[in-house]
């Protein structure tokens, strides 16, 4: 199928996912590899909401038209079947606001960039909105984005989706996502110990985020 | 604007910085350590995935201070985060999972033991492990760390017993103990810089499941942080600065160092005066701070007279394998498949050095089990694959339910990373970082030889695995380099025309100036090198100390 109009030339950088050795353990770190910083400071972000989900959830990064889009695609890539999928993990609303993250501005902009042309390939190849697709549409289209070469805008945009998705799925609650732990449910986490190290009750992840380290003895 | 004078300055606060620090701050020197990251407490250490291991708690953020890493001098950068250890006062000791080996006699003569290896810069070092071992005993007890002697063919010769008994185990490790022996080889148990007892007023392990990449909140881990900054602080005459980033050494006119010029926590610059400069930034990170400190009487870097600071650089090789046990399947044959016990502990050595080449290399390495690591965002990318053979959906939900149901059994290897010509760090000027500083940019030009001898390594360590009769076994490569464990750059040696450093770290062309991290080390050695920093680092303070007093 010919491509009327490809993502911008910005888009195209390779996704920076990467495994540091560290031993026994997987640190990775996520963004832009090339992103360069732009000269100019980022605008600051709109500090008011942008938008409610159908459940009344404040969104802080996506309208609601584009928190639909976010949901009906993480869903696909975790879709509820005999266990909970990602709409049951709130892994939609975990994107929306782990984009606001300082510091995450060039991912945050890629994303956005990213879902309008999943959206406008949408309404060409299925004459709807991706949220209006079917399952099977939808599926068709998240795997062209996946199978595209290595440093498209749309492999580049196919992994965060996915990273998100995975962080918002099986990071920590506090964070939005992962809602009743289904996430660790699915992969064990709780099977050999572990669920009892995670962070206590009433731990706040995105604030230490915001705040880690900032206690200088 | 020059703040007050002061005995040293160390720059950097890891396994290099921390035991200077400590030990001349006894002796009643005073010292500043600068360190570019934060001051974490206990309580900053909570197993939160994302804060801890995907985001810039410990590792800078790639697009505000990137590494330059190419294959070959014609390959293309990449800006990565690659060779960052942490940057927190402890550096790469807070999140490092403590495996503690020492090097052996053999690691300090590897050119005499070895030849001339074409291709390769070996090089003996200026000591032996027998002026080394009395340091080792020092960091050992300094540190903490837990383990057991045993008789082995390639056995280091030790005074005597560690500090403290081994944690407990896993009973796998009874398994590999088995599978070892079954094939004559001898399985030991890995010393680990973690206390298994109480231990000079820190708290004993409480074996909890994320220990590799995480912070000990318990103190239990031997970090700098946990053991040697507490004690150095308390003699009152060290100060640790946090969030202060060195952009240059300065010099005088008669080109000794005077000045560490830094950016403090607020941006502002600063510049603290010393009579002794020590820099303790990381192999990669030490030599970038030389090579960026330039001057009339040092055009190419400091102590850069002879072209040779941040040539030399040296990796870990690495590869490995996984086992996996499905546990529905196995668990009545293997109750203890389900033990939560998080430690295996067991190394093998037997294949450190080859009689003869007919493998294709001579100096071969460690290998070292454990159970994958559990964290379980990092597993899922790994399932989820990336391209053309990534997974979505159904695919990917049966991948994260068979691995639920999975015990994964793996081992690293570690073996020589021999130095070439082409294995270096320099300065890309047209490259900064947030803070306005040229990034260090690394090319990666391996020799054969370390490919060989990490092949033949996994493919042993797949032996021990297949006799576990696992339900499968996955290769996870045996070609790959472990960048956080860093060396070389700034060699040592007795001919100043082929090193940068000599016996004592001290740089031959600049008399007031060390270099006390990984970067003195001609070899690598075939194990995790940490221990062995915080060693040198108390051979060269115990130097510094008897110089200073005069």
């Amino acid at each position: 199928m010919a491509r009327a109009r490809s993502l911008p030339p910005k888009l195209s950088r390779r996704t920076f996912i990467q495994r540091l050795t560290f031993f026994g353990g997987g640190v990775v770190l996520l963004g832009g590899a090339a992103c360069k910083r732009s000269k100019e400071a980022e605008a600051p972000k709109p500090a008011e909401p942008t938008g409610t989900t159908a459940a009344g959830q404040t969104l802080r990064t996506f309208s609601a038209f584009e928190y639909a889009v976010v949901a009906a695609a993480t869903e696909r890539l975790l879709p509820r079947d005999e266990d909970p999928g990602a709409q049951d993990a709130d892994v939609a609303l975990y994107i929306d606001h782990i984009l606001e993250t300082q510091g995450l501005e060039s991912m945050h902009r890629d994303f956005l960039q990213g879902l309008s042309a999943l959206e406008r390939r949408a309404q060409r190849m299925f004459q709807k909105g991706f949220a209006q697709a079917t399952p099977a549409q939808q599926d068709e289209l998240l795997a062209i984005f996946k199978d595209s070469p290595a440093g498209s805008g749309e492999a580049h945009f196919f992994e965060l989706l996915m990273t998100l998705s995975l962080e918002g799925f099986l990071g920590d609650p506090s964070y939005g996502g992962n809602k009743g732990r289904v996430g660790w449910r699915l992969m064990g986490f709780d099977t050999v110990g572990t669920l009892a190290m995670a962070p206590p009750e009433g731990y706040d992840g995105p604030r230490c985020l915001r705040e880690c380290g900032g206690h200088h003895p | 604007m020059s703040l007050p004078s002061v005995d040293v300055c160390i720059v950097g606060s890891g396994a290099g910085g921390a035991p200077l620090a400590l030990e001349l701050g006894r002796a009643g020197f005073k010292v500043v350590v600068l360190e570019k990251g934060r001051h974490y407490q206990p309580k900053d250490f909570v197993h939160d995935e994302i804060l801890n291991s995907r985001r810039n708690f410990f590792m800078p953020l790639p697009w505000e201070e990137p590494h330059l890493v190419r294959q070959g001098a014609k390959g293309r950068y990449e800006r990565s985060n690659a060779a960052w250890t942490a940057n927190c006062v402890g550096g790469g000791t807070v999140h490092m999972s403590g495996f503690f080996y020492r090097l052996k006699p053999v690691d300090f003569r590897l050119r005499s033991t070895l030849g001339a290896v074409p291709g390769s810069t070996v090089a003996d070092w200026p000591i032996s492990y027998e002026e080394l071992a009395p340091f080792y005993d020092k960091a050992e007890a300094e540190l903490g760390v837990s383990g057991q002697a045993v008789p082995h063919p390639f056995a280091e010769p030790r005074s005597g017993p560690y500090p403290l008994p081994p944690l407990d185990v896993h009973p796998v490790a009874s398994e590999i103990d088995k599978a070892c022996a079954g094939m004559g080889w001898h399985a030991l148990p890995t010393a680990r810089g973690i206390i298994s007892k109480a231990y000079k007023g820190r708290s004993p392990c409480a074996y909890c499941a994320l220990c590799g990449s995480y912070g000990c909140e318990t103190g239990a881990k031997s970090s700098t942080l946990a053991s040697l900054i507490p004690n150095a602080i308390a003699t009152g005459n060290v100060e640790v600065r946090p969030g202060c980033m060195a952009r240059s050494i300065e010099v005088d006119r008669q080109g000794r160092a005077k000045s560490v010029v830094y950016l403090d926590k607020d941006g502002v610059a600063q510049e603290q005066p010393a009579k002794v400069i020590i820099a303790s930034a990381t192999a990669v990170e030490s030599a970038r701070l030389l090579l960026n400190s330039t001057s009339s009487r040092f055009p190419n870097g400091l102590a850069n007279g002879n072209g040779l600071v941040g040539k030399n650089l040296l990796f870990s090789s690495f590869g490995g394998s996984r086992a996996h046990f499905r546990v529905s399947k196995q668990k009545a044959a293997r109750p203890w498949l389900t033990d939560p016990a998080p430690f295996v502990n067991r190394s093998l050595q037997d294949f450190y050095v080859m009689p003869d080449a007919r493998h294709g290399f001579r100096k071969g390495g460690t290998l070292g089990f454990m159970w994958a690591h559990p964290n379980p965002i990092y597993a899922a990318v790994g399932l989820a694959g990336s391209g053309k053979s990534g997974v979505f959906g159904k695919e990917l939900k049966d991948r994260m339910r068979a691995y639920r149901d999975s015990r994964i059994l793996e081992f690293e290897v570690y073996a020589e990373f021999l130095p070439t010509p082409g294995t270096s760090v320099t300065v890309e000027s047209g490259v900064k970082d947030k803070y306005g500083i040229p990034v260090a940019a690394i090319t990666l030009d391996r020799h054969p030889a370390d490919f060989a001898a990490t092949r033949f390594l996994v493919e042993r360590g797949e032996e021990v695995l297949l006799r576990l009769d696992p339900d499968s076994v996955e290769r996870v490569g045996t070609q790959g380099e472990t960048t956080i464990l860093q060396h070389g750059t700034c060699r040592f040696g007795d001919d100043p025309a082929a090193s940068v450093l000599d016996k004592h770290c001290r740089a031959h062309e600049v008399p007031n100036l060390y270099v006390v991290d990984g970067s003195f080390m001609p070899t690598g050695g075939s194990v995790p090198s940490t221990l062995t920093i915080a060693a040198n680092s108390f051979r060269v303070a115990a130097h510094l100390v008897r110089t200073l007093k005069g």
